[in-house]
């Protein structure tokens, strides 16, 4: 197969760039890959490309660079088949527009990927025929606003499929967006095996990693482990990562008497090392999408104690088993949980194990398999289609145009051109 | 040997550094050489590469180490050689003393070229978390390897004998206790922690020192050092003091620093409450820090903060 990613900026930091590349890398093994970076902005990407894996772009906001797009006319003007209900929308122009298009009407590939909701309508609207249309969503319908939800229900039924990474953002698409003919698939992120020894769950210390974001709700794990100190101050925290919250989650640390306990460790690239130094591993967010953190900490050997929130940690964490699982926003049944794995180094350390075997779902090896069975089945059913096209309308071509001529009801109420 | 407790300017060390020592962009190249760097918990370091394709190293091979700053030249080479199929392997054993300072890490590959810089790869540094040697120990080596923020891989050296390594410090609103371990020499008779200011006063007089006795048991140290003294002597913007530990009465005093874990810049990881208190000159905020040496000292800031975390 050829396949291709269509991606907001490959040469930035992200979870999406980074599992994007991740997959690309498994599948570019047997098949043909190229990730296609809308914008560009500086020579080399930050994480590592597969040497098989193409990267071009489409757009170069380089300003050194002879290609340098950023003074075309066009690129001042807003865009126009970019949703504008998109968190991305202020960087998409009419040049990226007319680029997209342009690359989408001529894409060579079997199957192209979009990877977020605005350039998943794109390739919804403006990929030649005959190429297979798949839409990741690597966040969730909930978190999107109503008009970002009402563009999507527009475009989305002309995609093959849409692809979340949980079963309950996967159920909710179905609920939601009801897209005739459009499958909805859960497929995990993937997080390769690290490249170092895993935890032997020996170390008195718990870990965290992510933004200081109030998402995070680092002021609920420092609240825990006020609880958990009062009882094994032999016991101490790292946190790793930067963010708004610094500020105030220093205060906190500090008004708790926890600075011999709890640290900020600051950003740190790649992680696997440190979750290595830990026995436990801690997220307390109101809200994970998937929860990459988690499965990374399970990679290292190290059991989770998350919170169940929506949508990920649920679906990735065995309560009880390879991790544990409390409720959101509470202090005290968190510091009960880690306390739990605190004094019981044998449950501590079989949970690890546990967490170790139970994270290699998450191998990109199994993962690009799920993509592959994916993409194979909708293709022969796209083949099967094409047979039978001349004679029959076929309930895909049927249901396609139904969204088709709905979707054009939905943008003309919008006052919107479709493409 | 002691370091010396004037540290450069807080910020700029690294970036600097790194203009004078190789020249290199930000953006990698495939020709980058990466090192995936071990520890184990005698300080001793391993040091793993991948061969870079069609290169042919020699047994001239090495791993040099070039130690920053005007100590011009000096450098440290560890034999390269091959560790199975296109892997390079080299030791840094904790037996080699190694100067304290910041060493930026080459491969010289014996191919006639310049030494290429090293990139870190996967620092695996489990073994350094918690460390605790024998107290016993002659003269204690540290080095923790990390990445500049421009990407390059640097080893922090530190070689200290005696040494006093600073534990959990219990901040009061009226003075802190610190509590640690001494290494490399027992504590006798006249023991004692000493604060120095860093600073002359104006009037040209000595530097003040301020001693409070150490309480030891076996290795374990720990004092109790009240803020008035230090908030008494101060006069304006912020003056650092730094602290000392002398094991007994007319022993060469030894550096109270914080040294035996992987956090190899402690200044923005352990940081502690600043107390108001009240002086002649004024209300200043007294508070201990760690230094960009990690050597452990005490900040008396003036009211307004003009000049906050100022000391380095």
């Amino acid at each position: 197969m050829h396949i291709s990613f269509l991606i907001h900026n490959a040469y930035g930091i992200g979870g999406t760039i980074r599992t994007t590349f991740n997959l690309a890398r498994t599948l570019s093994e047997r098949h043909d890959v190229e990730i296609v970076s809308v914008l560009r902005h500086r020579d080399t990407p930050v994480f590592d490309l597969a040497p098989r894996v193409r990267l071009r772009h489409l757009v170069d906001l380089r300003e050194d660079s002879p290609t340098y797009d950023g003074a075309d006319p066009a690129y001042r003007r807003a865009a126009k088949v970019f949703p504008a209900a998109e968190g991305r929308f202020g960087q998409y122009r009419e040049l990226t527009d007319r680029r997209i298009a342009q690359h989408l009407r001529r894409i060579e590939a079997d199957v192209v990927v979009g990877t977020r909701p605005g350039l998943n309508v794109h390739i919804a609207k403006q990929t030649r025929r005959g190429v297979l249309r798949i839409g990741q969503e690597h966040l969730t319908l909930d978190t999107h606003s109503r008009a970002l939800k009402l563009a999507l229900r527009g475009a989305y039924p002309r995609l093959d499929a849409v692809t979340t990474v949980t079963e309950a953002d996967a159920a909710a698409y179905r609920r939601r967006l009801r897209l005739p003919g459009v499958r909805i698939e859960a497929v995990p992120n993937s997080v390769p095996a690290p490249a170092l020894a895993p935890a032997d769950g020996s170390g008195k210390w718990v870990v965290a990693a992510g933004r200081l974001a109030r998402v995070k709700r680092y002021d609920i794990l420092v609240r825990a482990f006020a609880e958990v100190v009062a009882q094994r101050p032999d016991w101490r925290l790292r946190i790793y990562g930067g963010g708004v919250e610094k500020a105030a989650l220093r205060a906190l640390i500090d008004e708790l008497g926890l600075y011999n306990h709890v640290f900020l460790m600051g950003p740190a690239s790649p992680l696997e090392p440190e979750w290595a130094k830990g026995s436990i591993a801690a997220v307390s967010s109101s809200l994970e999408s998937f929860g990459m953190t988690i499965v990374e900490a399970m990679r290292c050997g190290l059991p989770v104690v998350a919170t169940d929130c929506p949508h990920g940690p649920g679906e990735i964490i065995d309560d009880g088993v390879d991790g544990r699982l409390v409720p959101v926003g509470d202090p005290t049944a968190m510091a009960g949980a880690l306390l739990g794995l605190i004094n019981d180094d044998a449950a501590r350390r079989r949970m690890g194990r546990a967490a170790l075997t139970a994270a290699a779902r998450f191998d990109p090896a199994r993962v690009a398999a799920r993509y592959e069975a994916l993409f194979g089945d909708l293709l022969a059913q796209q083949r099967g289609n094409r047979l039978r096209g001349a004679l029959h309308r076929t309930r895909g071509a049927l249901l396609s145009g139904a969204s088709a001529t709905k979707d054009a009801a939905v943008a003309a109420v919008r006052g919107v051109r479709t493409a | 040997m002691n370091t010396p407790t004037q540290a450069p300017a807080a910020g700029s060390d690294d970036a600097a550094a790194d203009a004078h020592g190789a020249a290199r962009t930000t953006e990698e190249t495939a020709d980058d050489l990466k090192a995936d760097c071990i520890a184990d918990s005698a300080g001793g370091l391993t040091f793993d590469l991948n061969a870079p394709q069609g290169a042919h190293t020699t047994w001239s091979a090495a791993l040099v180490l070039r130690r920053r700053g005007d100590a011009a030249d000096e450098e440290v080479r560890l034999p390269l050689g091959p560790n199975g199929a296109g892997r390079l392997r080299a030791v840094l054993p904790s037996t080699v003393a190694l100067d304290e300072g910041r060493w930026n890490v080459y491969a010289d590959l014996g191919d006639g070229r310049a030494p290429r810089r090293l990139l870190p790869g996967v620092n695996d540094l489990r073994s350094l978390v918690d460390r605790r040697p024998l107290a016993g120990i002659g003269r204690l080596g540290v080095r923790i390897p990390y990445a500049t923020k421009l990407g390059n891989m640097v080893l922090r050296s530190w070689l200290r004998g005696p040494h006093a390594e600073a534990g959990d410090l219990l901040v009061q609103p009226d003075g802190m206790t610190v509590s640690g371990r001494l290494y490399g020499a027992a504590p006798g008779p006249g023991a004692q922690a000493e604060a120095r200011a860093r600073h002359a006063p104006e009037d040209g007089g000595p530097r003040a020192t301020v001693t409070v006795p150490l309480t030891v048991e076996g290795a374990a140290f720990s004092f109790t050092l009240p803020y008035a003294e230090p908030a008494g002597h101060w006069r304006r913007g912020t003056e650092p003091w730094d602290l000392w530990l002398r094991p007994a009465e007319g022993a060469r005093p030894v550096r109270i620093a914080r040294l035996l874990d992987d956090v190899h810049d402690k200044k923005q990881v352990f940081t502690y409450p600043a107390m108001p208190v009240s002086a002649a000159a004024g209300e200043v905020r007294v508070g201990p820090y760690y230094t960009l040496d990690n050597d452990l000292a005490l900040r008396v800031a003036g009211p307004a903060g003009a000049d906050g975390g100022a000391g380095a």
